[in-house]
């Protein structure tokens, strides 16, 4: 296969990156709840979280350049070791692409077709995201560019309209909450959506090996973490104090849009975008579980750092691309159908996973491994010694 | 070789196109417009059984929607709506009761107006608020109302420029503003000030009234909540001072009586604000600061009301018929003890702390607060007439 085929440049690394993120910052009801009319101010210390966190990837890629996390594993720890590690990452962008499809089916289910079963929805949706990833990933990187343009459009369309109902008020008093339920919305901000950046490091070899990985990462996080304050803040001063017991703050809050009679039920727009970042996001997740997948199946142990041959770029040396390997996309897609629809009883129960064990569980794998990661690779003095700053 | 990929590829592709069609032809959520019963208004009344409530939900037929008189002449035609009510035990279980007598199933996602009569408010207000918050189907910018007497009456009412109740009400609802003499309050602002913890909801009160043998429906006063609960009304006067608190008093006449007869001042816009301030000692008192614009709308006098003197006379009068106004309603709302301003919600963003204190007794604190009203009131012209039509009196 052609490798310039499957190049794709920062900018839109930088777009997807804000789409994949864009998509649970719309659902950001999990986060409100907690820290109800403070919560936009979380995005801010959410992202001051996530910088160094982000900052071990970048780290991690700077030492490695044109490696995925999976092949860094193996460098770091060994072909054994390694194998165990990445199979934990594997596992933890399963699980995302579970919660997120499930998420999905949830929003569709509730707000749109109840005796629908949610089976029939995740199906539908898990077809399109094995079509994006067969039609290869780098097209679906290359629309980032307009569906950022679609989401960030939608935001300010819909913000416009609600300027008729909204009242700055409520975002008053501020900070008046106790400290911890701003921990707790600081982690789950930092957690749930900004975190899940670790899914790039699977994708970030296609940017080439001259090219460096971490301006998009970060100029991507910053703009998601300011669409998040907006995001939030609209949806504070339309809801008052109903915001943080309804479940999708904004859903509701266009909802009540109506201009003139004409211009209502502009929820649509919402669901639309919704959809569409969902089926982009779950489709990177499962990319970034299958690319990690078949590049643990194909054996590629390799113990020594491999820092001379930087010009072969990985994807040209071997069928290390999901796409020369359509069943086990196929089978993916099979068992994040499953796993989703196994996952959680209720909403409740989702609801509840988010607001307590879900930071944890996700700062395990976003926090804890690639920071002993980081830290093995120093100690065993691998990979380009330049640039080390985490 | 190529040949016959080519064949097993188009068979996929016709087994996909099949696959697909499956996916094409129906789904589980459809709803066909002729099996559904658009709901426009819904009514909910206390039922005759303990426990129960009666709901009503007027439906479009949609058939006599299009009928003009034209055709048909005054008065032939049918209604345009059917008023179909079942007693149970829930909100839900009266709708799905519905289905045991009607062939299709009540859509509430264009309902206008819910009315709650007063004596199922009295008792619980909840429960319906509840469901008609929480359902994916209806939305918050459904119109509340309380009803004197059966909500399933008000929807009964024979509006003569509408041909549905319902939207009758709901339009009504829309013209409000031009008096400012009636609360305007969506299923959102109601479900606000229920979470916010102290202000106590309001909503309008609607009634019916028979002239020339016809039911029709007026709106007047305001009914006031708390715990969820109708404890008390506001009058047409207290129900004006409301809006002049809250902000919502954006135009309409006002009446003032002067030595010669009554002028009547139109306002154009006002708006007001409403601050806590401590004092010294510690207290909260409430500082409400409104201005407005107005001009005269009619002059039964037959004195010139554009000289200044007189001008100065008519801004006085109206700065004390709005204190007076704010100031009925704040005693009416102390003797309900029931926050029906905001006072609470203000003290909470200003002085947050002082607030925790306040709050465990905020029945007992309230009615004890401090409101100063300071009226700033322009008179901008004198119409289109500067002098009386009939002359007289000096000069």
């Amino acid at each position: 296969m052609n490798p310039e085929m499957k190049k794709i440049s920062w900018k839109e690394l930088m777009f997807a990156v804000f789409c994949f993120m864009h998509s649970t910052i719309l659902r950001s009801g999990f986060i409100i709840s907690g820290t109800r009319n403070d919560s936009w101010a979380m995005a801010f210390t959410g992202l001051l979280f996530t910088l160094p966190i982000v900052a071990i990837y970048v780290a991690l890629l700077r030492k490695f350049p044109g490696k995925s996390l999976i092949e860094i594993d193996d460098i770091i720890f060994g072909p054994v070791v390694g194998k165990v590690v990445s199979v934990l990452y594997l596992f933890f962008f399963v699980s995302l692409a579970v919660l997120n499809t499930r998420d999905l089916g949830n929003f569709v289910v509730d707000y749109m077709m109840p005796e629908t079963p949610i089976e029939a929805i995740i199906l539908l949706f898990l077809i399109g995201c094995v079509y994006a990833i067969h039609k290869g990933i780098e097209n679906l990187m290359h629309l980032s560019t307009l569906l950022c343009i679609i989401a960030v459009g939608a935001v300010v369309i819909n913000s416009i309209l609600v300027l008729k109902d909204v009242q700055p008020g409520f975002l008053r008093p501020f900070f008046q909450l106790d400290l911890m339920k701003y921990v707790q919305g600081t982690v789950s901000v930092a957690a749930v959506p900004m975190g899940e950046i670790l899914a790039f490091t699977m994708i970030t070899p296609m940017l080439g090996k001259r090219k460096k990985a971490a301006k998009p990462l970060w100029l991507g996080l910053i703009f998601s973490a300011v669409s998040m304050t907006i995001v939030m803040l609209r949806d504070i001063i339309t809801l008052g104090p109903l915001v943080s017991i309804v479940s999708l703050p904004s859903f509701e809050s266009i909802r009540y849009v109506s201009l003139g009679g004409i211009l209502t039920r502009m929820e649509s727009i919402y669901a639309v975008v919704l959809v569409v970042l969902f089926l982009f996001k779950v489709s990177i997740l499962l990319y970034a579980f299958v690319l990690g997948l078949t590049q643990i199946l194909s054996g590629k142990g390799r113990t020594s750092p491999d820092t001379d041959n930087a010009d072969q770029s990985p994807e040209a040396e071997s069928p290390l691309n999901p796409k020369n390997h359509p069943p086990l996309v196929l089978i993916s897609a099979a068992l994040v159908f499953f796993y989703s629809i196994f996952v959680f009883e209720s909403v409740m129960e989702n609801m509840n996973w988010g607001a307590t064990t879900a930071p944890f569980f996700s700062l395990t794998f976003e926090l804890l491994l690639p920071a002993v990661s980081l830290l093995v690779a120093s100690l065993r003095k691998i990979g380009k010694v330049r640039e080390v700053k985490a | 070789m190529k040949c016959r990929k080519r064949a097993r590829c188009a068979v996929i592709v016709l087994l996909l196109c099949t696959l697909l069609i499956l996916c094409l032809c129906s789904c589980w959520s459809k709803r066909e417009l002729n099996t559904l019963a658009i709901v426009l208004g819904t009514g909910l009344d206390v039922g005759d059984q303990p426990d129960t409530l009666k709901l009503t939900a007027q439906v479009v037929k949609a058939s006599e929607i299009g009928a003009g008189s034209a055709f048909k002449g005054g008065g032939s035609g049918e209604k345009a709506y059917v008023n179909i009510s079942h007693t149970d035990k829930s909100v839900l279980s009266a709708v799905r009761g519905i289905t045991h007598m009607q062939n299709r199933r009540l859509y509430f996602a264009h309902n206008e107006v819910l009315i709650f009569s007063s004596d199922l408010a009295k008792l619980d207000m909840a429960e319906g608020l509840d469901t008609f918050i929480r359902d994916h189907e209806s939305r918050m910018h459904v119109n509340v109302l309380i009803s004197r007497g059966k909500a399933s009456e008000i929807l009964k009412e024979e509006a003569e420029l509408e041909k549905m109740p319902a939207l009758h009400i709901s339009g009504m609802m829309e013209n409000q503003q031009s008096n400012s003499e009636t609360v305007v309050v969506t299923l959102r602002d109601f479900a606000i000030a229920a979470l916010s913890g102290s202000t106590a909801p309001v909503a309008p009160m609607i009634e019916l009234y028979e002239s020339e043998g016809k039911k029709h429906v007026k709106l007047e006063g305001t009914a006031v909540f708390k715990q969820g609960k109708m404890i008390g009304e506001l009058d047409k006067t207290q129900t004006r001072g409301l809006l002049w608190v809250t902000d919502k008093a954006k135009s309409g006449a006002v009446t003032v009586d002067t030595q010669g007869g009554q002028v009547v001042l139109e306002i154009l816009h006002s708006s007001s604000s409403l601050k806590p301030v401590k004092d010294e000692d510690g207290t909260i008192r409430m500082e409400l600061s409104i201005s407005g614009e107005g001009f005269i709308e009619g002059n039964e006098t037959n004195k010139d009301m554009s000289r200044l003197d007189n001008v100065e006379m008519l801004k006085e009068r109206m700065k004390d018929a709005i204190r007076s106004d704010v100031g009925r309603a704040f005693e009416q709302a102390k003797m309900l003890s029931a926050d029906i301003f905001g006072f609470g919600t203000a003290i909470r963003r200003e002085y947050p702390e002082e607030w925790e204190v306040m709050k465990e007794n905020w029945d007992t604190v309230f009615p004890k607060i401090d409101l100063n009203i300071r009226v700033n009131f322009k008179l901008r012209s004198t119409g289109g007439l500067t002098e009386p039509v009939v002359p007289g009196g000096e000069q």
